[in-house]
């Protein structure tokens, strides 16, 4: 089990195996757990969960999830729903591509410079709700 | 038979970021499906004809074997596991911690896809099995008036010359598409490479002939021309009969496939390229 602050949270891409979505999904976790807000997120293995593993079920049932799913299947959310975790935002890379037309965002095995563009987007998104948290529990009485 | 590779998702743990990559190449090369381990738990019916036709590869970061469970909960009968964590130990490679892999993380990617393509094509890939290829039954359909060009959905990569790479192995089938062959009308002769060619990519490989043109074939792989079909010389009908199939044009023992992939074209990416082109024809 990791040994984490339950504020810690935890942020939780698809697999992202065959598809440039799920790999912008899991780069998009990486620029958030690695570079933007190390201290406060870190991420699940899904494969872990769904499997039912029982440290990986304890942990998102106790910490906050933010989860970033590459297509509209949704299995991150859907799964992190089922094992009963604290689902507290949830992302689609399919929707910034409707801000992004034409993009090329490369292939499963490598983003180009578009891609990157859409998973810092999305980095940056998910560390605004992140910091917000924060910021709620620091004003919490 | 269908081969399809199912792989650890690789997200928390350096290994899993290695498998992952493994699983990826192979399939490239292999011409496999990859199946994702979470959707085949969430909605298993996405990959039943896959798991029923198919031989299953599971790749597993480490001894936790996420990717064998998920595949034994849906009764997937595997044909073969790799153990990504005693490859690692064999190879006396350090994995580099990070979840990004390294230089090194790389180099024992490749040598690892190396090895498990090596097993997998171990007896197959001769000239005998090679002598027949059968056309593909998915096409993706590019319309322009009252043509219709076909282009393989999968396992075919294409060059914007127009000639296309099917992988068996570490051999492939090469030959043109669709588009071309209707474009030059009636093939009359063909002109295929001598054996033992030595070919570069997007070097020449024999050229066919018809009564509006003559064509240079455009390699779209490096390699040695291992087999010809010489059934052509007789029969160039067949190139506009069975162009993905039977009108194939050499087999080449490949070079550096690795190399030349990052220049081919998916099925989807060749069609945007004949609708242009057809388009600027009619037009």
């Amino acid at each position: 089990m990791m040994e984490t602050d339950k504020q810690t949270v935890l942020v939780i891409p698809c697999s992202g195996i065959g598809k440039v979505h799920g790999l912008i999904s899991r780069e998009a976790t990486y620029l958030v757990t690695d570079e933007l807000a190390p201290g406060q997120t870190q991420t699940q293995c899904l494969a872990l969960l769904v499997k039912g593993d029982a440290d990986a079920v304890t942990a998102v049932q106790s910490h906050p999830c933010i989860t970033i799913d590459g297509c509209p299947k949704a299995c991150a959310q859907k799964n992190v729903e089922i094992a009963g975790g604290t689902l507290v935002k949830s992302v689609r890379v399919v929707d910034a591509f409707k801000t992004h037309r034409g993009a090329e965002p490369g292939s499963a095995s490598g983003l180009t410079n578009d891609g990157w563009t859409i998973a810092r987007e999305i980095a940056e998104a998910v560390t605004a709700e992140v910091i917000s948290r924060i910021a709620d529990r620091e004003v919490a009485p | 038979m269908t081969r399809a590779i199912l792989s650890c998702t690789g997200l928390d743990k350096s290994l899993g970021s290695l498998a992952r990559e493994v699983a990826i190449r192979s399939a490239e090369v292999l011409g496999c499906e990859l199946v994702c381990p979470v959707l085949l738990h969430s909605a298993p019916a996405r990959y039943e004809i896959i798991l029923a036709n198919g031989d299953l590869i599971v790749i597993d970061g480490c001894p936790t074997r996420c990717a064998t469970k998920l595949a034994n909960q849906v009764g997937a009968k595997i044909d073969r596991k790799v153990l990504v964590t005693d490859a690692v130990k064999a190879s006396g490679l350090a994995l580099e911690p990070s979840l990004s892999l390294g230089p090194q993380g790389m180099q024992l990617a490749q040598r690892l896809v190396d090895a498990l393509v090596r097993d997998i094509t171990a007896g197959i890939g001769t000239p005998e099995d090679l002598a027949s290829l059968k056309a593909p039954d998915d096409y993706l359909i590019v319309m322009q008036d009252k043509y219709q060009f076909r282009i393989p959905a999968r396992e075919y990569a294409f060059t914007e010359n127009d000639t296309w790479v099917r992988i068996v192995g570490e051999r492939a089938f090469v030959g043109v598409s669709d588009y071309i062959q209707q474009k030059m009308t009636d093939i009359t002769y063909v002109a295929p490479p001598a054996s033992d060619d030595a070919v570069e990519q997007f070097g020449e490989l024999g050229t066919i002939e018809s009564a509006k043109a003559v064509l240079e074939i455009i390699a779209p792989v490096s390699g040695t021309v291992v087999e010809v079909n010489t059934t052509l010389i007789d029969h160039p009908e067949l190139l506009n009969d069975d162009p993905y199939g039977a009108g194939w044009i050499a087999v080449l023992a490949l070079t550096d496939y690795t190399a030349d992939r990052e220049l081919l074209l998916d099925g989807a990416a060749y069609a945007a390229i004949v609708q242009r082109k057809a388009a600027a024809e009619a037009g």
